[in-house]
């Protein structure tokens, strides 16, 4: 039986691993932090995603969690895949994958194949390479919120290789074959620039977006409407990036983007759309908070507002660039009530703020409510109950999480994207 | 952007306003006292930047810890010599600061410092100037950005207009002369222009708060709202009795390339949260009512 190894216990290679025992194979999870190995052990997974802890208990006779490398010699293939840090510039700390590969190659079976699952900039893989070890670039298409499900049923797999004409190993090729889906094989850096190519698409639809709910807004059109006409469109296709959002945020877009930019400036080569797609970003991002000042922050003189959703989208922990931290930064002088579902209070970065046990205590008393984070449990709030807590009538609902025609029965004044 | 040094408002030792003879000089240093600063206004009579030995004259009048505001300028820049004159202004200012570094500089420039075409303009928008005004900013503040070490920001307002303007620019302040004078306000075309305005002492509310502050980086004086020169017309016509009359008159060459311009003020929002523009239709009414010695309207705090 094919086994396989996952070093790098963060988001990634968590989700990667469990995935995999679903699939049937015997699997090795391997990082370095025996603390964070203790505490999956002990089933308190580091991160938030849908059906992960049940397929991890599911699944635990064939899953093995071990701080001790040596543990991954008993793999036939091992799969690299740390999560790569960013910075708030999009800048990517290349450092763990370093040392993680490292540790592997070390660990290793001669004949074992690695795979970089990592996503790391063109060129990486190449010299990654080492004497007497067969490596391979995978493409991670994780998707917060959706992680497990895409890894059970990927669209394809992208293998980089150092020479895509030669067949893919047996064990390697095992793996990737029991999910049913295309593999294509290409050079490492064409691997590498696929999973850019990718993103600059979604950022390349989410911008669009937003900038047409952006004139939606100013000409009275209803971005919502419109919406459907363009999926009916096969070149633009029934599951393109076509909701008006708050920019683009997560960490992951905003690196390859970042890297895009750091490869035209070392080779020339024409970045202007990716400068037009961050300054597009940045503007939407700020949208709640123009909203607020042209509302009740100009004629309220001391406002409370209540914040709900911390996460930058839902069924996830992770508030990295999130439009609604960026909000809750702008909002200094004044108080501010907060709820997340998911994400803990001392994410907040506000030194008035005060976090409420649900939604609905949350938005007691408070002068204007913003629903930053589309939440399932946000949308099924009740209008009536949020016009008696709140003290004010103007809800910032970018998402469009409450019904328009109730929002307006309970006499919210509800602001949304995409419509004037 | 603006970063603040101080997060809580600390007035400087003493601010020194180089330019304080002038529309917006005049107002910062009445803020500035307002809020209870030691001020030190510079006109062309304590020191003319033109003249043999600005720099050290200059230099002699500042102290070591003095936030220095420089708003002095031959403005609008026209003319090749207009530019030249007022570069030679801050390459002496700038000498002066290397001799006698201020504590803080604050330099007023404008909004002429952008491409005509960045719709809506915000502070990351490029440099790009297409007149001598503008260019005259952007030099400016490359020079002071090249020699002042300490923190330094540029305040860039929009049209400007209050009570005391000399200038009689196409705007609020020559629409309120015309009708003074009984005649009818002349708009071009129909006036359909969308520009933003923003009174003078907005401008030196802000300029006050980055002192406060000791801000560095860039922060457009604009008020986000952009209405039409007929629109602001038919606003100060409205403030005579009998109601003054807005006469169309036909553009004196082709309609410019840039029709309207507009403004994000998110980093105005995020510099100072509480900040609140004075709206045009309060600003006009209050500069009227001073303009006419009619009872004082209060603007808002």
């Amino acid at each position: 039986m094919t086994r396989i190894g996952f070093a790098g216990m963060t988001h990634l290679g968590l989700v990667s691993g469990v995935s995999a025992s679903e699939k049937g194979f015997g699997v090795v999870c391997y990082d370095p932090d025996a603390a964070r190995i203790a505490a999956i052990g002990g089933r308190r997974l580091p991160v938030s995603e849908p059906r992960l802890e049940e397929l991890a208990a599911k699944n635990a006779p064939r899953l093995r969690f071990t701080a001790n490398a040596a543990d991954l010699a008993a793999c036939d293939v091992i799969y690299v895949a740390p999560d790569v840090p960013t910075d708030d510039h999009g800048g990517s700390d290349l450092g763990p994958i370093d040392r993680l590969l490292a540790a592997v190659f070390d660990a290793a079976r001669p004949d074992a194949t690695v795979v970089l699952l990592s996503q790391v900039p063109p060129g990486f893989t190449r010299s990654k390479q080492r004497e007497g070890r067969t490596l391979y670039y995978q493409v991670e298409t994780l998707v917060f919120g959706r992680a497990v499900q895409r890894a059970l049923e990927p669209e394809r797999y992208i293998v980089g290789c150092a020479d895509p004409s030669r067949p893919l190993p047996p064990a390697y090729r095992a793996f990737l074959g029991a999910h049913s889906c295309p593999v294509l094989p290409m050079r490492y850096e064409s691997a590498e620039l696929a999973k850019i190519s990718i993103n600059m698409f979604l950022v390349a639809s989410v911008s669009t977006a937003n900038t047409l709910a952006g004139v939606c807004e100013k000409i009275g059109a209803d971005w919502a409407e419109i919406v459907p006409s363009l999926r009916l469109d096969r070149r633009i296709g029934q599951h393109a990036y076509l909701n008006a959002g708050l920019g683009i945020s997560g960490g992951n877009l905003e690196r390859d983007l970042g890297t895009v930019m750091a490869l035209s400036r070392e080779h020339g080569a024409d970045a202007e759309l990716v400068r037009a797609f961050l300054e597009s970003s940045e503007h939407r991002k700020d949208w709640p908070l123009r909203k607020l000042h042209a509302t009740v922050l100009r004629e309220t003189d001391s406002p409370t507002i209540a914040v709900l959703g911390l996460a930058y989208k839902e069924d996830t922990h992770s508030t990295k660039n999130s439009p609604a931290i960026a909000l809750i930064r702008a909002l200094g002088p004044w108080p501010i009530r907060v709820y997340d579902p998911v994400v803990k209070a001392d994410a907040v970065p506000h030194p008035r703020a005060t976090f409420g046990v649900s939604a609905l205590d949350a938005v007691r008393g408070v002068d204007a409510l913003a629903l930053m984070t589309p939440w399932t449990e946000f949308r099924a709030l009740r209008c009536g109950e949020l016009a008696r807590a709140m003290r004010g009538r103007t809800v910032i609902d970018p998402y469009r999480l409450l019904d328009a025609n109730a929002a307006a029965d309970a006499g919210l004044r509800v602001h949304s994207l995409g419509a004037a | 952007m603006l970063q603040h040094l101080y997060d809580k408002p600390q007035p400087p030792s003493r601010a020194v306003v180089v330019g304080a003879g002038g529309f917006v000089g005049s107002s910062i240093v009445r803020q500035l006292r307002a809020a209870g600063v030691e001020v030190a206004p510079l006109s062309r009579k304590e020191v003319d930047l033109l003249a043999q030995g600005a720099a050290r004259r200059l230099g002699s009048l500042l102290q070591s810890d003095d936030a220095v505001v420089f708003v002095s300028a031959i403005a609008p820049a026209k003319t090749p010599a207009e530019l030249i004159a007022n570069l030679r202004m801050a390459e002496v200012a700038s000498e002066a600061f290397a001799a006698v570094p201020p504590a803080h500089l604050l330099y007023i420039s404008s909004d002429a410092v952008y491409a005509d075409e960045a719709n809506p303009v915000t502070e990351r928008s490029p440099l790009a100037p297409s007149t001598l005004h503008g260019v005259m900013h952007a030099a400016r503040e490359a020079i002071f950005r090249g020699t002042c070490k300490g923190p330094l920001a540029f305040l860039r307002p929009t049209l400007i207009y209050g009570a005391d303007d000399p200038h009689s620019g196409y705007g609020p302040n020559r629409f309120r002369r015309q009708a003074a004078k009984g005649e009818p306000i002349s708009i071009f075309g129909e006036g359909e222009e969308k520009r933003d305005h923003v009174v003078v002492e907005d401008v030196a509310r802000l300029a006050v708060r980055i002192l406060m502050h000791r801000s560095s980086g860039a922060l457009n004086a604009v008020t986000g709202v952009a209405t039409s020169f007929h629109d602001i017309a038919l606003l100060v016509a409205r403030q005579f009795a009998p109601r003054a009359r807005v006469a169309s008159v036909a553009r004196p060459g082709p309609r410019p390339h840039l029709l309207h311009r507009f403004f994000d003020i998110t980093e105005c929002h995020k510099a100072f949260p509480d900040f609140r523009f004075e709206t045009l239709v309060q600003g006009i009414a209050r500069v009227h009512a001073e303009a006419t010695g009619a009872a004082t309207i209060s603007r808002p705090a």
